[in-house]
């Protein structure tokens, strides 16, 4: 069946992808010091999205899917649409969703086969489907909800950052779609990359950033509006995650 | 940790070393390369890149298309196209559903049981086209080509020149029915009233502000990519300011400076507020004082800028904020403010589209948005609504002699519809079927089009499809079992856009034409064909070949002709690149200013019309003779306006504003001789629709809306979009929930007079009291699994078929939206329907 | 209804676990505290049905977890011999994942408590016989052992910040206590079942076996009082904590708190027939023979009954906790 094939054949693109760039970081033509320097020197991935230019049109959430042919009723990648206010002062705001790659990420610290682990050289974290026993507590540590269970595998999966392409060079899917262009990819670690520098001088956020999981996926003009909400008591919240679990966690 | 995966690694680790060092390389160097290029997840291997373009909606980006072991698996945006610089919306990413879609029509199928009832029978295509062959010729034998109608929707650029130009016109039908009535005929025909030619490109690169009545440009638009990056771009990096008239708070309003809720079909009235604010406050001074030079406002073509000054103040003294902010519900200040800041902030957008003209005099209001657009000077400038500009392809003709096209007069609406449906009334051609009295075809041939879903009165429009005494004989071409494809005879299955060759030429937002091109992503399914390829079969059949082998040579004799595009490289450059633009063409602005030399309208056969100023060629235009021409004069003569050469202005001859299907005048014409003829009024004005002067209290107005991720009738099918996008509660203000004691979610009725729905309500403050929307898209009851929850006859399994978690699919509005006519230009009126509420179960 | 990672599986597990590890925890204690001989080796007798109990729920609720996996579920959907044993991977490593190391504790515990039992399973096994070194042995590992599965289980749900219903440190000590009370309840059972003992309860004529049997049993009935009023308080202190933390646990809490999705289940599941229903019959059993000095002496319906609703009360808590948990997701955004 096509799912054990995938299986495997996945598993060992993670390795592959992880050991070649770990082992060419060593070994690009760059001299000397320099060389030392870069093979010292880890990427961290990150992503800006720029909730501003974000039109919620979902391109995104398609293209992902169609990507890795993400089943249906699981998702890597989503967005929510937060509607509120009261006629006719009203907003509504879109907030992109997928896997914030944490530097504490607590899906690998609870994860007890370690098939779940974060890339020494780029700072993804990804799932190793043929160690993966399918327990779920990753996905019940993820303050985020961005792990789901991959019905042809038994596995858990989620967003990793399009690992297949950004190892060759090439922007993740959703980003590469995005009509916005209000999601931003790139090296943290280069001071020179487009993310280094939005992170550097815009009001970033996270998300729920009091779980302490140091989120990678940061944002710009995000409403951080929650459907609990009572600030402004009776104040109409409306959050559309458009998942099957209709609520947002 | 010591574990297998770190084993594995080191195991595994040198093959793909050397290409992932490359990739490193590139990223320490130049950072991530934005698309081009696509490999697999769970091999890593390279996937096949094909340029070719989307054909969801009718915007056609140019794409590129992801193969992997045979299947086309990915679409991204094309990064060369000027148009898309890359990016691509949800619709074009979700296309692999139309390759992938398990109910897929995948062989010729002729019904068995009666007409809609569902029993199929697989027949080959020799069986299909040999009877479809058959009847045609004897139709045409016999003199009567016109008993044979087609009917298409979303057809385009080659297919449309194949199908139509060559195909049909070889073989003399007429009676040619399109969708353009139940799209945005009310702007084509207002703009030909006023510019000319239709489209409007809005330029929003260069724009400074932008004023949108009922334009939801984010989530869609018939140039929706292209032009909605580069305002989403404009409006998040320079900051200007953008106010958005909808009667709901859309994507496109959300993301706007202000949202302003209007009364559904009251767009003109404040329009024309506006108008009347420029004008009394002086605020057309400059710019708009300088383009009336240009624009006709009254009889006659001697008035002064001073005289049209006083016309226009004349006709709009009544429109006042204060009388407009009665009818919309818009606050007079508000108005004001708005008005002037459209007329200082330079340039300025305005822009419209269905949300203003699917309405009882839908093209008024269109003509009012030129005129607020005329007098701010906003017109075919950089940063304003331009004339738009798209591809010019040359391809093979077909034989040069072609038999005289005959038609039914059905395509025009019942008697009375509409007085200048430039764009035909084909939401009432069935009722012109049923009716009989112009005629019935013997054949009823679709093409890219749910005659049954898209239109009004569903319930009618099955009823008449599948009577057998009114159409005696029908084809649909498609390649999925929609509804209408249902109540057909035979079905050929049509290859989706994925699987065929074309050439296409949208308007480009950049004002510079782009040349590009369709090519097969994948071979096709089963026995799909390409429509344009079972054309040429037909003509051949029937013993008048077209001269061309197939859609592909169309393709590639047009790539050699265009000079263009043989010059960067021909049908080769194309098949391997997808886009082409010439880098030296500079974009178009002020076509109209351009003077033309003498030796342009100083030529044998071309007159100058005394009453308008119009250059013309009589001999174009058939006239017998010169002085024939003269008494005749251009406005009376027929088809005058495809002889149109130039217009004289106070001594100088300019190309102007050329015009197309009316023989309207140079000038961009606010006051119109030609539709005043038609007892229309002359200037843009102010006639409300008479249903909702009878409206009785508690009696709400119903619209309906189109969403980001889906395309009317034919993406639902597309499992990603569906999943996204699977139900259309109607929208309702919580005060008009209220009054009928109707919560969120609650089960509602909606009844109008040509029928009862029963769907949800969702209760939100993001649309205006009195109105009900609810989207499209949804409630199909065929069209396969994902978009029905019910498999097509020739269904086949895939595992996704299990995993579909919605429960409802919706409801579709049009059971009870009439398909009544814009009494100008034939427009369906979508916006305009007159309904009643009420919790459901609350009567029983 | 949000959908649940973790259903019936893990809280059957869960619960299991507990009363396995409790049972242990119990049998040891008693057999190690008591010696053999006591009130006529009845220590012994106690003990034994705690060590026969034990490794049974453990080693039942273990298999539903593996049953949980989404992979062995996808073995049997899609026929997949080669997912059946994934499981396995749990063993070809240790971290500090709570699940991993629990895997290990509960591995361990399995093991230590099937040999426990296996020096039980003869009919004339007594304190002394020659299986009491490895015996004791045993024990002594089973009073760490079974704390430890009993801890872990709390802890399992625990570690999660995400989860703010569950992260909580009082929940560990709810759990251990829960354990401890449904492993009594086990035995007490187990012993109500089949003991010979009570076949003439007339309160009159028993003999001494039966009145120094009674004397255990009122032992072990009057530390499951203490248990019990230990859990009401780790209840007390579980929703303490919870709703003076300011945010997410006060709004997670709320779900048992009155008006909450979860309230009745909670206060009528839990608390009254799992805690207070038990502790008051048994305290109308206790408190004769505690002040009074009378023969304790409970019907064995009552005492059946008196089990069973510990058991249901310590299912119920898990039941809820473990649903709750999950209901309540992070909030804010
Ligand atoms: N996603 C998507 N994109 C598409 C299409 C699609 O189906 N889906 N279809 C394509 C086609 S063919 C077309 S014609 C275009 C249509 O593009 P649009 O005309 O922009 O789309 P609509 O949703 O038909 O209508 C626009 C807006 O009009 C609002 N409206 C309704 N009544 C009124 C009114 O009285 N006044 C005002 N001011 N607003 C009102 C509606 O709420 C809606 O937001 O989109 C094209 N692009
Ligand atoms: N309620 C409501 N109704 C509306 C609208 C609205 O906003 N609200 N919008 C209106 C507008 S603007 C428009 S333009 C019309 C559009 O109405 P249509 O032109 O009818 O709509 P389409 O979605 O283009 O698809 C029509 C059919 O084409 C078939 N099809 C899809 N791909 C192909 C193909 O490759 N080849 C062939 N041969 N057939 C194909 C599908 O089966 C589909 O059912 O709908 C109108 N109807
Ligand atoms: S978002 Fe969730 S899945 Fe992703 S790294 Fe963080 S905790 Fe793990
Ligand atoms: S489901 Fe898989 S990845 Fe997640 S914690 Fe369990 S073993 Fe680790
Ligand atoms: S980075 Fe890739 S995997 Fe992650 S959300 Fe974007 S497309 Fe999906
Ligand atoms: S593709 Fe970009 S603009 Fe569209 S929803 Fe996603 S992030 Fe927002
Ligand atoms: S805008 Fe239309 S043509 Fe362009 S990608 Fe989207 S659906 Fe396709
Ligand atoms: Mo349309």
């Amino acid at each position: 069946m096509k799912a054990t094939a995938t299986a495997i054949s996945r598993r060992d693109l993670v390795a592959k992808i992880g050991k070649g760039a770990a082992l060419v970081a060593a070994a690009t033509a760059v001299p000397g010091k320099a060389k030392a320097a870069l093979a010292q020197r880890a990427v961290h991935y990150a992503m800006v999205i720029d909730a501003r230019k974000c039109t919620g049109c979902h391109a995104c959430s398609v293209a992902c899917k169609a990507e890795f042919e993400v089943p249906l009723g699981v998702h890597r990648s989503w967005v929510e649409y937060v509607e509120k206010g009261t006629y006719p002062n009203v907003s509504r705001n879109f907030l992109p969703r997928l896997c914030n790659q944490c530097s504490e990420p607590p899906c690998v610290s609870v994860c007890p086969t370690g098939a779940t682990y974060k890339r020494k050289e780029d700072g993804i974290v990804v799932v190793d489907p043929d160690i993966c026993i399918g327990c779920k507590y990753c996905m019940l540590a993820c303050p985020y909800d961005a792990r789901f269970i991959n019905p042809n595998t038994g596995t858990a999966d989620k967003c990793d950052f399009c690992l297949h392409r950004v190892t060759e060079g090439l922007e993740p899917s959703c980003v590469n779609t995005c009509q916005g262009r209000a999601r931003i990819f790139g090296d943290l670690n280069d001071p020179n990359s487009e993310v280094a520098k939005l992170v550097a001088t815009e009001p970033v956020t996270v998300l729920r950033q009091e779980m302490g999981t140091k989120p990678n996926v940061f944002y710009i003009g995000a409403d951080h509006s929650d459907e609990n909400d009572t600030r402004v008591p009776g104040q109409y919240i409306r959050v559309d995650t458009h998942r099957p679990i209709l609520e947002r966690r | 940790m010591l574990n297998r995966r770190n084993f594995l690694q080191v195991g595994a680790a040198v093959p793909l070393s050397v290409l992932a060092g490359e990739a490193l390389v590139r990223r320490v160097s130049a950072g991530p390369v934005i698309g081009g290029k696509d490999f697999s997840p769970d091999t890593g291997k390279e996937r096949q890149a094909i340029p070719s373009a989307c054909w969801q909606c009718v915007t056609r980006c140019p794409n590129i298309s992801y193969v992997e072991d045979g299947r086309l698996v990915k679409i991204e945006g094309q990064p060369k196209s000027i148009r898309t610089n890359g990016v691509m919306c949800s619709k074009g990413q979700g296309g692999v559903g139309q390759f992938s879609d398990p109910d897929r029509i995948l062989y010729p199928m002729r019904r068995v049981g009666k007409r809609g009832e569902g029993k199929w029978k697989r027949v080959s295509w020799d069986e299909a086209l040999g009877e479809i062959a058959t009847r045609m010729k004897k139709l045409r034998d016999a003199g009567t080509p016109e008993k044979v109608m087609f009917h298409y929707g979303r057809m385009k650029a080659s297919h449309s020149k194949l199908i139509k130009s060559l195909f049909l016109a070889n073989y003399g039908t007429g009676t040619i029915g399109n969708h353009t009535s139940i799209c945005e005929a009310a702007k084509w025909t207002a703009q030909e009233m006023t510019w000319g030619g239709h489209y409007d490109n809005w330029d929003f690169d260069h724009a400074n502000y932008v004023l949108n009545f009922g334009s939801n440009v984010l989530e869609s638009h018939t140039n929706h990519i292209p032009t909605s990056h580069r305002l989403i771009a404009r409006l998040t990096e320079k900051r200007i300011r953008m106010v958005t008239f909808d009667i709901r708070l859309s994507n496109t309003a959300a993301k706007s400076s202000e949202w302003v809720p209007v009364k559904p079909g009251t767009d003109r009235a404040v329009i024309l507020a506006m108008c009347n604010v420029v004008m009394n406050e002086d605020l057309y001074k400059g710019d708009g004082e300088a383009f009336l030079k240009f624009v006709k406002v009254s009889t006659g073509r001697k008035a002064s800028i001073a005289d049209k000054v006083v016309a226009l103040k004349a006709h709009l003294t009544g429109y006042t904020p204060e009388w407009a902010e009665k009818i919309s519900g818009v606050p007079a200040g508000k108005i004001r403010t708005i008005a002037r800041d459209v007329a200082t902030v330079k340039p300025a957008c305005i822009i419209t589209y269905r949300g203003a003209v699917s309405h009882h005099h839908g093209a008024d209001t269109e003509r009012a948005a030129q005129m607020l657009a005329s007098i701010t000077g906003n017109i075919d400038r950089p940063g304003s609504r331009c004339k738009a500009v798209g591809a010019k392809w040359k391809y093979p003709k077909g034989p040069k002699k072609k038999p005289k096209t005959r038609k039914l007069k059905i395509l025009d609406g019942l008697p009375g519809a509409a007085k200048m449906p430039t764009h035909h009334v084909s939401h009432q051609v069935l009722k012109m079927i049923k009716d009989g009295s112009a005629g019935r075809p013997e054949i009823y041939m679709w093409y890219c089009y749910t005659p049954v879903y898209a239109n009004g009165e569903v319930q009618e429009n099955i009823d008449i499809l599948k009577d057998e005494k009114l159409i005696p004989f029908s084809v649909c071409v498609d390649p999925f079992y929609d509804e209408s494809a249902a109540l057909a005879d035979i079905i050929l299955p049509d290859t989706p856009y994925t699987e065929r060759w074309g050439w296409e030429d949208m308007v480009s937002p950049t004002q510079v034409p782009e040349y590009y091109i369709r090519q097969p992503a994948v071979k096709p399914l089963g026995e799909c064909r390409d429509f344009a390829d079972v054309c040429i079969d037909l003509a051949d059949r029937m013993g008048f070949p077209l001269g061309v082998k197939n859609h592909e040579d169309f393709v590639k004799a047009s790539c050699e002709m265009t000079s263009a595009v043989k010059a960067a490289g021909g049908f080769e450059y194309m098949k391997a690149n997808g886009v082409y633009h010439d880098p030296k063409v500079k974009p178009r602005y002020y076509s109209y200013m351009k003077v033309l030399k003498p030796d342009a309208y100083q030529k044998p056969g071309i007159v100058m019309d005394p009453a308008t100023g119009v250059y013309w060629n009589w001999k174009k235009a058939k006239v017998a003779s010169e002085e024939e021409a003269l008494k005749k004069g251009y406005t009376h003569t027929k088809k005058a306006y495809k002889a149109y050469v130039g217009q004289e202005i106070d001594g100088v001859v300019y190309s102007g504003f050329k015009p197309d299907k009316l023989n309207k005048s140079g000038y961009l014409e606010l006051y119109s001789e030609i539709v005043e003829a038609k007892g229309l009024p002359a200037m843009p004005s102010w006639t409300p629709a008479p249903e909702h002067e009878a409206m009785k209290s508690g009696d709400l107005i119903l619209t309906t809306f189109k969403v980001a991720a889906q395309i009317h009738s034919r993406s639902a099918n597309c499992k990603y979009l569906t999943e996204i996008s699977y139900d259309n509660p109607a929208w309702i203000n919580p005060v008009t929930a209220a009054a009928r004691g109707i919560a969120d979610g609650d089960a509602i009725k909606v009844k109008s007079e040509f029928g009862e729905i029963e769907t949800t309500a969702r209760v939100t403050p993001a649309i205006v009291p009195g109105a009900v929307a609810i989207s499209h898209h949804c409630g199909h009851w065929e069209y396969g699994r994902y978009a029905s929850g019910k498999k097509a006859p020739s269904g086949r399994n895939e595992p996704d078929s299990d995993r579909i978690w919605w429960t409802s699919n919706g409801t579709h509005p049009n059971w009870i939206i009439g398909n009544r006519a814009d009494p100008i230009s034939g427009q369906l009126r979508f916006m305009d329907t007159v309904v009643t509420l009420e919790k459901a179960g609350a009567s029983a | 209804m949000q959908e649940l990672q973790w259903g019936l599986p893990v809280i059957g597990y869960l619960f299991l676990a507990g009363v396995g590890a409790g049972a242990y925890t119990v049998s040891s204690s008693v057999l190690l505290r008591g010696g053999g001989g006591g009130f006529s080796g009845d220590h012994f007798n106690i003990a034994r049905y705690g060590a026969l109990l034990a490794p049974i729920p453990l080693i039942v609720g273990t298999g539903m977890i593996i049953l949980e996996l989404e992979t062995f579920q996808t073995a049997v959907a899609h026929g997949d011999i080669s997912l059946l044993f994934r499981w396995i991977n749990l063993f070809l490593t240790i971290n500090l994942s709570p699940m991993s190391i629990g895997s290990w504790v509960l591995a361990l515990c399995i093991i230590a408590s099937v040999g426990y039992a296996y020096t039980f399973l003869s009919k004339e096994s007594a304190d002394g016989d020659d299986k009491n070194g490895l015996r004791h042995g045993l024990a002594w590992i089973g009073v760490p052992l079974g704390i430890a599965v009993a801890v872990y289980t709390g802890i399992l749900l625990g570690a999660m910040p995400a989860r703010p219903f569950w992260n909580s440190p009082v929940l560990a000590l709810l759990f251990l206590v829960s354990s401890l009370s449904t492993g009594v309840a086990g035995i007490l059972l187990l012993r109500a079942l089949f003991g010979k003992h009570h076949k003439a309860p007339d309160g009159e004529t028993h003999d001494a076996s039966h009145k120094t049997a009674s004397r255990a049993t009122y032992l072990l009935a009057s530390s499951d009082v203490l248990l019990i009023g230990f859990e009401i308080l780790a209840i007390f202190l579980f929703i303490l904590f919870a709703n003076l933390t300011i945010g997410n646990p006060a709004k997670a809490v709320s779900v048992i708190l009155p008006g909450g999705e979860f309230a009745a289940m909670f206060w009528i599941g839990v608390v009254v027939i799992g805690l207070l229903l038990p502790v008051l019959i048994e305290l109308r059993y206790v408190i004769p023979t505690l002040l009074y000095h009378q023969p304790y002496a409970m019907p064995r319906g009552i005492e059946v009954a008196v089990c069973a609703v510990i058991l249901i009360g310590g299912f119920m808590l898990r039941y809820v906790v473990v649903v709750a948990g999950q209901i309540t997701g992070p909030m804010g955004i």
